[in-house]
Parts: C-alpha cells; structure tokens; sequence
C-alpha cells in the first residue's frame, strides 16, 4: 500500500494554471477578434463592439458558468467551475461576484492571476474569495 | 505531474522569451506596457511592480536595470537557471515523479516567501520615493 504522505495522485483534480488561460483566452478572443477588425473604422462601432463585449460576458462567463459551470472557453476545454463546497455549478450571480472579484488579482501587478501555479487547490484569489475550484468536466 | 517549483519554472521560461521579444512587441504595436492597477489607481506601487522592465532588462543583458528595478526578477532568474535542469529530465522522463513537501517545509517555503514580497515591497516603496 502506498504511504499517503508521499502519495502522487495520478492527475490533480484541478485544471491547472495552462488549462484555465487556455478557457479565458478562448471566451475573450471572439471580441477581441471583432476589436481588432472592427474597432479602429469608427468610435461608433467600438463602442458596440464594446456593448457587444458586456453581452457577451454576461451571458458566456455568467450565465452559462454560472449555470452549467462551463463558459465556451471551459467548454471547449473540458473544465467546470463549481464551488468549493458543493461541487455544483455556483450561478449566474456568484459568477458575477467572482469576476469582480478578480479585481483583487489584477491589483496586485495582476500576480494574483498566478496563484494556480503553487496554490493547493489552484485557486486565484478570486476564487478563495467566492470558494470556487475549476476541475477537469 | 510536475512541482511548483517547475511550474513557476515554466511560467519563468515563457516570461522570458516574451521579455526577449516585448520590445520588439512594443515597437511594432505603439503600446505603452501594462501599468500596475494599484499604481494606477493609488499611486503607491505594488511588492511586485517593475517585474516586466526587470525581466526585458534581464533578457537583453542589463543587470544593473534589472537589479535597479526589481531584484524579484533575479530571485525568479535564480529559480529557474536552478529547476530547468531538474524539469527538462521530468519532461524527458528521465527523473521521477516529484514528492509532496511536508507541512513544515511547506510552512517554511510560505513564511520566505511572504518575507521576500514584504522585502520586495519596502524597495518599490523606496523605489518611488515613499520610504
């Protein structure tokens, strides 16, 4: 029998910090796609890029991570967000609170955005904030 | 599986080649760098601020920039010139699977850890003239 206090699990059950980037680049890249093509004509059609932008979060990285714990990037990827505690998807709401909460990693010359790389249960400060975890789906 | 040590080594290693390239990057793009948000926001500059010029300094040979601006950066450097060799031969599969710390040298690594950005933050604050 393996001594616990040495034990490897074979995979964590955490995504890790590669994983989670992958998931936010992917749910920012379809505006930041529209920006860069769209966004220099005219302040008009920035600023609807920009609207755009809001619905798109709201619905993507709120409602449906909220919802289902899977955001298109997290989709795509294979993780969920779900809470520390339950394991369920932690809703539209929470979600919200969460991404304001990644103000408190971007404060700090945005070094809270690395605390995946060494923390235990790969959390930002964010997530230790709302309780959150991202797992493999 | 990898350790933290070797993944803030691979992070470090991805910071340097974009630090290698970032001036180019800046160039070629007319952009300004990312500021610090607390910075921005308060004036008062975070333990971690002037790691982007340190690591564009470290990268291009201009130590005493680096040291001038953040020495973090060095302890970074230090960190992965002594883990890439240990990470290269895990990637090989060459060395075995890493195995956990124990809860006091755990404890141990996180107290350094938070005296290096407490000191790290007393030199920006100097840095910048509030000390």
């Amino acid at each position: 029998m393996t001594d616990p206090s040495t034990a490897i699990p074979a995979a964590s059950p955490y995504a890790n910090w590669g994983q989670r980037v992958g998931a936010y680049l992917i749910d920012v890249a379809p505006i930041i796609v529209l920006d860069l093509i769209f966004g220099r004509i005219s302040i008009l059609l920035s600023l609807f890029i920009s609207l755009l932008g809001l619905g798109w979060t709201v619905y993507n990285r709120w409602f449906q991570a909220g919802t289902t714990g899977q955001s298109l990037g997290k989709k795509v990827l294979n993780l969920r967000l779900v809470s520390e505690e339950t394991g369920q998807p932690i809703g539209p709401l929470m979600a919200f609170v969460r991404d304001i909460c990644h103000f408190v990693d971007s404060i700090i010359c945005f070094v809270g955005y690395l605390f995946p790389l060494w923390d235990a249960k790969r959390q930002t400060i964010a997530d230790k904030i709302v309780r959150t975890v991202v797992i493999p789906a | 599986m990898y350790s933290v040590p070797e993944r803030i080594t691979m992070f470090g290693l991805g910071a340097g080649l974009v630090g290698s390239v970032y001036p180019t990057i800046m160039a070629h793009t007319g952009g300004q760098g990312i500021p610090c948000p607390l910075r921005a926001l308060t004036g008062v500059p975070c333990p971690f601020c002037g790691l982007t010029t340190a690591t564009v300094a470290l990268t291009h040979g201009e130590w005493g920039l680096a040291a001038g601006t953040s020495p973090l950066a060095y302890l970074a450097a230090a960190l992965v010139a002594g883990t890439a060799p240990i990470l290269l031969a895990r990637v090989a599969g060459m060395a075995r699977p890493p195995r956990p710390w124990s809860d006091a040298a755990r404890k141990r690594t996180q107290r350094t850890a938070y005296a290096v950005v407490a000191i790290s933050w007393v030199f920006q604050l100097h840095r910048y003239g509030f000390l």
